[in-house]
């Protein structure tokens, strides 16, 4: 084993260790300052040059679990490994007084594991172990107050969460007949859709829509792929800071590379293509809409990472359309997701340092620092932003047609949008600064947050020439499109501007408000009224049936206790006797 | 090899290293429990090593029998070939942890020389019956295990746990005369008992007679579908859930359900064979019989308070896992269904070690009242939480690879019906482990706990606790390692890519 595979290894196998070692008790106090040591493997191995091509297969575990590093997961993991660095050594500082601290940083390592594990997976189950293993570790994080809201935002995303397993695990089902055995991502993948996709020879054939629909769906849960979203407002939020900003950075970011992954990039399928593309720019609107409407700094940003993954279903969307396009449009999803990633993660981590500001700590250079991430995602000049948006121009350009004549002008209106929602977050994060005593809490958390934000804003800079596939050089330069990537954020930064300065300009509107996780209230609401109705209707019914096999069953009962008494009474001495002996004298005769 | 030992003789000693002190232990004082517990270990130690001997030799591709003619064209045989050796490697390792945890979990209590009889003689039965080389010696194990059973059940001798053994004998009873009157019916009519990798039937003889042959498999089925509980043969399982955990845990996991479902696997390959079951479209009955009671079993178990209850319903539900996979044409779910057969098993006796556990020290026997306990029995529910997840079918656990490869054969077989039964299964898995494991480790304490506080060296009694990690132990082992030759799954691969089904 060389040294890059070992560091393969590693990526997962070090944060999984040191998960595994919770129930050892010394080893458990030290959980929390080792955490920021976990991820380092990775990240090693995201900056080696040279390190594409790292292959490693273990064939004794699971069902043959193969692990390899291609350009795609070296962008992912980048990310991925940074981002749960600098949260790791915020989360230390965060819960330094909190008395179940140890709990935390056993779930926080076990979600490490799998959201690394799964960057480096190579095949289609290594991958969902992994997936598994981080969603379901997750909800550690997400209840970790255990107040009544967060548990509310716990079960939520339970049960989407399984729901999304459910669908993923039949598309997985659907793509191991098809290949007979479980397929390593790449060619064998292509090979597999391929056959699903050409009508009846095949095992599966012809099921090829199904599994795409199932799989687009599956990894959209964890994706907040609209509508499926419900849980992403409300565990998002609740969560401590540090998972905030992992769960809004990186782990939706795996139900990207799911479906990066996954779907075929060699087979058109247009209709779902056009389905999710439509419900991207949806999402990208919605997401603004409803943010807006969002009185806590937190949901914002949630509503905020809800828009932004609608870009990036465009793009998947796009691939699945028309797979000419696939190459670049794999680019832009890559470096939108970078892009996003950091600069989600450093706004979530702003939050909390805002919350822990001394009054007597420099409170408009604070602003003005967590401002930039904020301008990068509303696509300033200059930033990674500008470039993530020209990417996603790109792709629809080449797209052409239709395509590029109705959203080329709806993309600069979300991106105007985009503005107006992140000038409404920094509002709010003004409103939750300062009034702490102790000077000392947000310095700590300074560090990670300022090393997420410059890593963040000079990455997005150069980043995509070292760390995107190749073959997506053609990116734009950075000055092109300078002038639209000025226009929306200027309009809607006036805009904002105009309504701060004296709110009672929008009067009613201001105190519009969205409940966090929108739809998912209706659904409670609605579930909470049925449950009355049918569900009785039906329990009773079901209690009815109940006690009429009950009845059955003890009659029968009655009748086999009767038959066995007198069957006793009967057989009691000579009579038995010469029943046996006749039996027997049967069952002789039939055998001879 | 050793001249004074023939190694055809390794069946029978397998048989005979727990019917021996079962024997023996009848004969002991009640309070002579050293030698008892002594008996008890050498007896589970001794079939575990000859287990492990007969693996080896099996996996070297030996094979061994030893037989003896009882009537002319009947013979009592015992075969160690690899399909017996999965369910007896799974007895006997678990009948070895078992006993540790029973001699914990009874210290003190009335008849333990009863019991401890009864207990090996339980095993001894599950062992017979699993290397039964042919339907006869089968049925006699069958039969055995039914009587060795109810005194198990009964041993509390509370007239709950009376009714329950009334009503298990009143099933299980009646479904061995059926079995034998099917077995007798299969004789008369094929003239041979025999066991035969792929079938023993000529088809073109069952083509002649079709009629007498589908009656005779739904005499047989009928007799093995009792203890493998298949709805609406299942309702002795949830009321014998009275027993003590012990036997809960071998009834559930080991013995008495298994020695039905391994029933239906001979049934459906060493019989019949699955190409002749479903041309004669049996095959698909009992796939559906399967499916239903998958389905049943869970919505059952959602409403279940009392734990041990639950993971009654839970166990009527999973073990029709086995019988849908070996009922499928498709190599993939006969893989699903019989690596389910040792992974369930061990999933479930981890449960209810884990129940008996609550209730000897806590008290705690519903699942409403066990907010926090999480915190009081970390391992103890740690080891739940590995179990309950497996049962959902969550990767790394075992669970999982029976899910995986059942849902691609069933696919794979052109029955998709398959998928959406196993995920709907999956689904309410969920919806009745979940919350379990969630009460316990996230919720407040909401129950009078009794905590008798023994044992210093661990949480509770090492006895009570290590079986229980061990075998959770197990469970995600044989999933995280699942792709090794010695794990279940690498065994039935192994058992598949030789033809023995």
């Amino acid at each position: 084993m060389s040294t890059l595979e070992f560091v393969l290894l590693l990526t997962p196998g070090l944060p999984g260790l040191l998960a595994v070692t919770w129930p050892l008790r010394r080893l458990r106090r030290a959980l929390p300052r080792l955490a920021a040591l976990a991820p380092l493997p990775a990240l090693a191995l995201a900056l080696t040059p040279g390190a594409e091509g790292t292959a490693l297969v273990l064939p004794a575990v699971f069902t043959g679990v193969h692990l390899a590093l291609d350009a795609v997961g070296r962008a992912f993991l980048l990310l991925t490994a940074a981002l749960w660095t600098a949260a790791a050594w915020y989360a230390e500082r965060y819960h330094a007084q909190d008395a179940r601290r140890e709990a935390f940083f056993g779930f926080f390592l076990l979600t490490m594991a799998g959201n690394l594990g799964l960057v480096v997976a190579a095949d289609i189950l290594a991958f969902y172990l992994c997936f598994a293993t981080m969603t379901f570790a997750a909800y550690g994080l997400v209840v970790h107050t255990r107040t009544g809201e967060a548990l509310r935002a716990g079960r939520v995303y339970i049960v989407m969460a399984i729901i999304g397993e459910m669908g993923l695990l039949s598309g997985l089902f659907i793509l191991g007949v098809a290949s007979g055995g479980v397929p390593l991502f790449g060619l064998e993948l292509e090979a597999t859709w391929l056959l699903l996709g050409g009508g009846t020879e095949a095992v599966g054939g012809g099921m090829g829509g199904v599994a795409v629909l199932l799989l687009v769906l599956g990894f959209g849960v964890k994706a907040g792929l609209t509508p499926l979203h419900l849980w992403l407002p409300l565990a998002h939020p609740v969560a401590p800071t540090a998972a905030s900003a992992l769960l809004s950075g990186v782990m939706i970011k795996a139900g990207v590379l799911g479906w990066l992954r996954y779907l075929p990039t060699e087979s058109a399928y247009p209709l779902l293509g056009t389905a999710l593309m439509v419900i991207g720019v949806g999402a990208a609107f919605y997401g603004v809409v409803a943010g807006l409407a969002q009185g806590d700094a937190k949901t914002v940003l949630a509503y905020s990472s809800i828009s932004q993954m609608g870009y990036v279903a465009l793009g998947v969307g796009a691939i699945l359309l028309d797979p000419g396009v696939a190459v670049l449009a794999l680019a832009g999803v890559v470096f939108y997701v970078l892009h996003h990633g950091m600069a989600k993660g450093a706004l979530f981590l702003s939050v909390g340092v805002a919350e822990r500001l001394g009054t007597s700590q420099p409170k408009w250079s604070f602003l003005f620092i967590a401002a930039l991430p904020a301008l990068a995602l509303a696509g300033a000049p200059f930033t990674g932003g500008a470039r993530a948006k020209a990417v996603v121009k790109a792709v629809i350009e080449e797209l052409g047609g239709t395509w590029y004549a109705v959203l080329d002008p709806l993309l600069l209106l979300a991106a105007a949008g985009t503005t107006l929602l992140m000038a409404r977050f920094l509002v709010l994060l003004e409103r939750r600064m300062g009034g702490h005593t102790d000077e000392g809490g947000a310095l700590g958390l300074a560090v990670p947050w300022l090393a997420v934000s410059a890593v963040g804003l000079a990455a997005s800079l150069w980043l995509p020439l070292a760390y995107v596939p190749p073959e997506a050089l053609v990116l734009p330069p950075l000055r092109v499109g300078l002038a639209e990537a000025a226009g929306p954020v200027l309009l809607a930064g006036a805009l904002a501007w105009l309504v701060w300065s004296a709110p009672e300009r929008l009067g009613a509107l201001t105190r519009f408000r969205v409940p966090a996780g929108d739809l998912v209230v209706l659904f409670e609401w609605a579930w909470s009224r049925t449950r009355r109705l049918p569900q009785e209707a039906f329990l009773s019914f079901g209690e009815d049936m109940v006690e009429k096999v009950r009845n059955v069953q003890r009659e029968s009962h009655e009748y086999a206790a009767w038959l066995a008494e007198r069957d006793l009474y009967l057989m009691r001495g000579p009579l038995l006797g010469a029943l046996l002996l006749a039996f027997t004298l049967l069952v002789g005769a039939l055998l001879l | 090899m050793i001249p004074i030992l023939d190694w055809a003789l390794l069946p029978l000693l397998v048989v005979l290293s727990s019917f021996v002190p079962g024997i023996w232990i009848m004969f002991l004082r009640e309070d002579q429990h050293g030698l008892r517990t002594g008996l008890n270990m050498a007896g589970a130690i001794a079939k575990f090593v000859l287990v492990i001997l007969m693996l080896q030799g099996v996996a070297m591709g030996l094979s061994y029998e030893w037989r003896i003619e009882v009537l002319p064209g009947i013979a009592f045989s015992l075969v160690g070939d690899g399909l017996a050796l999965l369910f007896v490697t799974l007895s006997a390792s678990l009948w070895l942890v078992t006993t540790v945890y029973a001699v914990g979990y009874l210290e003190g209590s009335p008849h333990r020389t009863r019991f401890f009889s009864f207990f090996s003689l339980c095993v001894t039965a599950t062992t017979g019956l699993a290397m039964a080389g042919d339907l006869f010696t089968f049925v006699i194990f069958y039969e055995a295990l039914t009587w060795a059973t109810y005194p198990l059940i009964v041993h509390r001798g509370s007239p709950e746990a009376i009714r329950a053994g009334r009503l298990y004998l009143i099933y299980t009873l009646t479904a061995g005369t059926v079995l034998v009157v099917g077995a007798v019916a299969l004789f008369a009519e094929a003239g041979t008992l025999d066991f035969v990798p792929g079938g023993a039937l000529d088809p073109e003889a069952v083509a002649g007679a079709p009629v007498r042959y589908l009656v005779i498999f739904f005499l047989l089925l009928g007799g093995l579908a009792v203890k493998a509980a298949l709805v609406p043969l299942h309702g002795w399982l949830p009321t014998a859930m009275v027993a003590p955990a012990p036997v809960s845990a071998l009834l559930h996991a080991v013995a008495v359900v298994k020695a039905g479902a391994f029933g239906v696997v001979r049934l459906l390959h060493s019989i019949f064979g699955i190409e002749l079951a479903t041309e004669m479209g049996v095959a698909i009955v009992v796939a559906m019989g399967a499916g239903f009671t998958i389905i049943y079993g869970s919505v059952r178990a959602l409403n279940q308070d009392d734990l041990k209850r639950r993971l009654a319903f839970s166990t009527v539900s999973q073990l029709s896992y086995v019988a849908l996979g070996v009922a499928l044409l498709l190599p993939a779910s006969h893989i699903g269904g019989l690596v389910h057969l040792v992974h369930q098993g061990i999933m479930k006796i981890t449960l209810f070690f884990c129940a008996g556990v609550l209730s000897e020290v806590l008290g705690v026997k519903r699942v409403s009242d066990m907010g926090g306990v999480g915190r009081r029995l970390p391992l103890t529910m740690g080891a739940f939480s590995i179990a309950a997840l497996g049962m959902v079918g969550l990767p790394p656990m075992a669970g999982f690879i029976s899910k995986w490869y059942l849902g691609i054969g069933g696919l794979g077989s052109d029955l998709p019906w398959v998928v959406p039964v196993l995920l709907a299964s999956s689904l309410l898995n969920a919806a009745y482990f979940l919350p379990i494991v969630r009460t316990a480790w996230f919720d407040d304490r909401n129950s009078e706990w009794k905590d008798s506080g023994r044992g210093a060296f661990l949480e509770a009694d090492w006895r009570l606790v290590l079986p229980a990690v061990t075998t959770a132990l197990l469970a995600l082992g044989c999933g995280l390692l699942a792709g090794s030759e010695w794990s279940p799954l690498g065994w039935t691969l192994l058992l598949v890519e030789r033809g023995h089904l």
